[in-house]
């Protein structure tokens, strides 16, 4: 039987009814439409709908609606604001990092949560990071030099560096 | 205001020869997609929409007894539920019936459908339907197959063959005769996935009976549409095909496949769009990535290493329906004389039926296979010659101007530079031979032709453009983007002939009911000729603002170039007009005349014929080479490739950042389809069905990749240039295949090479020392 719950997303607070079986994944995509966070293998092993919950990357697809409640997630839509991109996102498009597109959601969310622990990631850091996500048409390449691009760009406009 | 710039802007013009073909573009939809704003099919949610789901077959071969839906057909929820009965006997393909009527063919075998209010009910509702099966001994080895007696796949082919092509160029006989060294080597390589992140989806609107609509992943908008208008007695152009975005392709996305027929008869019979999507198990089960290949290749050569004649055996297991693999022969069979200057040239393939999942493409046209064979026994035969790889191939390796046996043409060819440019960038001279234990370096090298006929009698392409009346232009094009960057390559190629920016052009596609016919993105044609046919529509623009403008500067319509956002004199650059006052003077002159340019591209060339497999079919053909440096674990048998030094024949780069996100994926897949990609078979079923199991490169396993861009300005192509869709991976399984052989020095005949097959060979190699 449907139960109701309260999701928090992107700094909005949804109410939804959903059966116990529902993941997190089902719930963004299918009730509030935040189809930005894609659906591939639905059994963890893609990345492609990686979301961050309370600071953390994690696969929405092994995540259950109900235990969702009471943590602060964050989707793509959720990222930059109505003027500026997310500095991952602007990084993403700059170096090429971009193809179908269908990963990309999923793989910027694993690098903003990366970022956002760890702003200085080695290139070790960065394919860890990036490990769980699964990108068929860059083969990672430019995606993981959009990344450190990313977090030189961050460290530039917060003062920390003196590059960028 | 319209006057304000012309004459600051009138002073910078000619400094290059191009403003925006060559330039590092990101592409245009880049903010869409970094956002999750890119709307694919499986975002689609149309009201009223039912969920629908497939029953296969859980055998691999029988016959069905009974199919009982009673269950099915009570659950609540439940709109509809089809079998073979409900299809009006429509075949997909010449050897396949929709939805099984007396036979299975393969575990996963489309039996039933059901249609429900979500995919929970309707998921429950084909547990419900009831199959009973008189299991028959199925068939998974070609050998199997192919032996006499054994009852036949399909009752009307009696020996499993499915297709079987002789193919010869030149006298072979006469050229293995006077060949010095002659070698013979089987190699086999074993069935991978397309594995795309979005999966197999359909949403089908087929509420009324007179249009169809389909939201789907293609790579052509024109077969899916073509194929469907057909079956269902449908006028094609009451098909709508809505392709919006598609989350990969890879070559495994050119056709229609029987989800998309079964959608539309649920929307059919329930009146209302029904969306299927296939979970990670179905990818797997209905996968049709490359299937199995056994190649014997039978070489011959003089002393120095020149070439005389080649020979080629191909048994391919293609699953139970043929599917398009009748094309990857055929290919496979050209492919023999097309990279290297041979005497003669025979290719005999077969595809065999068994009950293995039915193969389709697979990443690089099914060519990858046939190039590392071959590639792999060139290695052997300038071992045994005792020259070095390299050398061999410039030996033999064509160029600009030849002519093929097969009476293929190349205007481009930079084969010669490409090998050299990665041997010099490479190291290869310091490197090959001199390398520490378990430490090897390889070559590959490539041909693919960009676009051209055989796929159809026609390559043809139709491009509108319209412009608005603030200058600002839409191009509309059938062309699918999948990924490649075809759209933000089209722009270019329109912004640099109408000389203004990227920026100013918006891409309209994925809607037949808009878009003009291109036949699509296949055989590596998109920047070749859908971008000439871009071109061609920038020239009727031309001719119609050139009129305006030209009355308006008093000179020529033929002296007038345009460039920097501007018409101006050849002769007088600082006269000019502002590309958008020529569109809005044209537009609201006395005569009216909206702008809107036509441009059409079909290669003038004659194809190939039927009979003796002669002629060209194509006006461009790209060139490549690799050199990959591997380090192999003697005690794991684990290769970790090192790094990839890729050179690729683009022709001209339109897009020097969307080249190299190219050679990157096609590095990825290739080292993928080389080291790791296997699906692992036993009774018709694959044991390794998930992205876990089914090893892809990841983060850490990928290599560094220096990238080399070969322009060899083509006569024919966009601003010269040529492909880079599939061209680059013919080159990267022989260069890391050949790389691992140097390193444990053991030829190395099979693929995926596995960890396990690492160790063996480095058994073998110490038992016959």
């Amino acid at each position: 039987m449907k139960r109701m719950i309260t999701l928090q997303v992107n700094g909005d607070t949804c109410e939804v009814a959903v059966e116990p079986w529902h993941t997190l994944l089902d719930v963004l995509r299918d009730q509030l439409r935040l189809t930005g966070t894609k659906k591939s293998c639905g059994i963890g092993t893609c990345g492609v709908c990686t979301v961050i919950m309370d600071g953390l990357a994690i696969l929405s697809c092994l995540k259950l609606a109900i235990e969702s409640q009471g943590h602060d997630i964050t989707t793509i839509e959720g990222l930059g604001s109505a003027d500026e991109l997310d500095p991952v996102q602007q990084s993403f498009i700059e170096h090429g990092a971009i193809q179908c597109g269908f990963c990309t959601p999923g793989v910027i969310m694993s690098a903003r949560a990366l970022l956002d622990k760890n702003p200085q990631p080695s290139d070790e850091d960065v394919r860890e990071a990036l490990s769980g996500t699964f990108c068929r048409c860059t083969g990672h390449i430019k995606t993981i030099e959009a990344v450190k691009h990313a977090a030189e760009k961050q460290a530039g406009a917060g003062g920390t560096s003196d590059g960028q | 205001m319209q006057r304000r710039s012309r004459q600051e802007r009138g002073a910078q013009v000619m400094v290059s020869k191009y403003s925006v073909v060559g330039q590092r573009h990101p592409r245009l939809d880049g903010r869409q997609k970094a956002t999750g704003r890119s709307e694919f099919s499986d975002d689609v949610y149309l009201p009223g929409m039912l969920h629908g789901k497939i029953v296969r077959s859980s055998i691999p071969r029988g016959r069905i007894v009974n199919i009982d839906t009673s269950r099915a057909e009570q659950l609540p929820g439940v709109k509809a539920v089809i079998t073979h009965k409900d299809t009006g006997g429509l075949m997909p393909g010449p050897d396949t019936v929709l939805l099984c009527d007396e036979m299975v063919n393969y575990f996963g075998d489309e039996v039933a459908a059901v249609a429900a209010v979500d995919e929970d009910t309707a998921a429950e509702a084909a547990e419900l339907i009831k199959v009973e099966y008189e299991p028959m001994t199925p068939l998974f080895s070609m050998k199997e197959a192919m032996a006499e007696g054994v009852p036949p796949i399909h009752n009307y082919i009696e020996d499993n063959c499915a297709d079987d092509i002789s193919m010869a160029f030149g006298d072979v006989d006469k050229a293995f005769s006077e060949s010095e060294h002659i070698r013979t080597d089987e190699y086999v390589i074993h069935p991978s996935h397309s594995s795309f992140a979005e999966h197999h989806v359909v949403v089908a609107d087929y509420s009324l009976p007179e249009k169809l609509t389909v939201w789907t992943p293609v790579q052509s908008s024109a077969i899916i549409q073509m194929s469907l208008a057909q079956n269902f007695g449908l006028s094609s152009s009451n098909v709508r095909i809505m392709n919006l975005n598609t989350g990969g392709a890879f070559c495994g996305r050119g056709s229609e496949r029987p989800h998309h027929y079964i959608a539309a008869i649920l929307s059919r019979k329930t009146a209302k769009p029904v969306k299927i999507i296939c979970t990670a198990d179905e990818e797997f089960i209905i996968y049709r990535g490359g299937g199995k290949y056994n190649f014997t290749f039978k070489t011959g050569v003089m002393k120095d290493g020149r070439l005389k004649a080649i020979e080629a055996d191909l048994l391919h297991d293609c699953g139970p329906y043929v599917e398009t693999q009748f094309i990857m022969l055929r290919f496979t069979g050209f492919q023999l004389q097309m990279l290297y200057k041979v005497e003669a040239s025979k290719f005999t393939g077969k595809l065999v039926y068994t009950n293995n999942p039915p193969y389709f493409f697979h990443h690089g046209a099914g060519l990858v296979a046939m190039r590392f064979a071959f590639g792999a026994q060139l290695d052997a035969i300038a071992k045994d010659l005792g020259i070095d790889p390299v050398e061999i191939r410039l030996k033999n390796a064509v160029d600009k101007g030849y002519t093929t046996l097969s009476e293929m043409h190349f205007a481009s060819c930079g084969l010669k530079e490409c090998i050299q440019k990665t041997v010099k960038k490479s190291g290869w001279k310091k490197k090959h031979g001199k390398l520490p234990p378990y430490r090897g370096i390889g070559i590959g090298c490539g041909v693919l032709r960009a676009g051209g006929k055989g796929m159809f009698d026609h390559d043809t392409s139709a491009v509108f453009i319209k412009i608005d009346e603030d200058g600002k232009v839409s191009l509309v094009t059938g062309l699918p983007d999948m990924g490649q960057g075809s759209h933000t390559a089209m722009a270019i190629i329109a912004a640099e002939s109408l000389g203004i920016t990227p920026e100013d052009i918006k891409v309209i596609a994925g809607d037949t009911d808009i878009t003009p016919f291109d036949a699509g993105a296949i055989s590596q044609r998109g920047t070749f000729t859908t971008g000439n046919a871009v071109k061609n529509a920038c020239s009727d623009v031309k001719k119609q603002l050139g009129k305006t403008a030209a009355t308006e500067m008093g000179v020529k319509p033929s002296e007038l170039v345009f460039k920097d956002g501007k018409i101006f004199s050849k002769g007088k650059p600082e006269k000019a007009i502002l590309f958008e006052d020529a569109v809005y003077n044209t537009l609201h002159s006395s005569e009216g005349r909206f702008v809107m340019g036509r441009g059409f591209y079909n290669p003038p060339t004659e194809g190939v014929s039927g009979g003796d497999y002669k002629g060209n079919p194509a006006l461009a053909y790209s060139f490549g080479a690799q050199i990959a440096e591997v380090e192999v674990d003697p005690e794991t048998g684990i290769v970790k490739l090192l790094n990839m030094t890729v050179a690729h024949d683009v022709g001209r780069a339109i897009n020097p950042m969307a080249v190299e996100g190219q050679l990157d994926g096609q590095v990825f897949s290739g080292m993928g389809q080389t080291l790791f990609e296997e699906c692992i078979m036993e009774n018709g079923r694959v044991l390794n069905p998930s992205l876990l199991d089914y090893k892809l490169p990841r983060p850490f396993e990928v290599p560094g990749i220096e990238h080399i861009i070969v322009e060899t300005n083509d006569p024919y192509g966009p601003f010269g240039a040529k492909e880079v869709g599939q061209g680059p991976i013919q080159c990267t399984s022989q260069a890391i295949a050949n790389a691992v052989s140097n390193a444990i020095g053991h030829h190395i005949k099979e693929l995926p090479i596995t960890p396990e097959r690492v160790l063996e060979a480095i058994r073998q190699k110490n038992k016959n020392q």
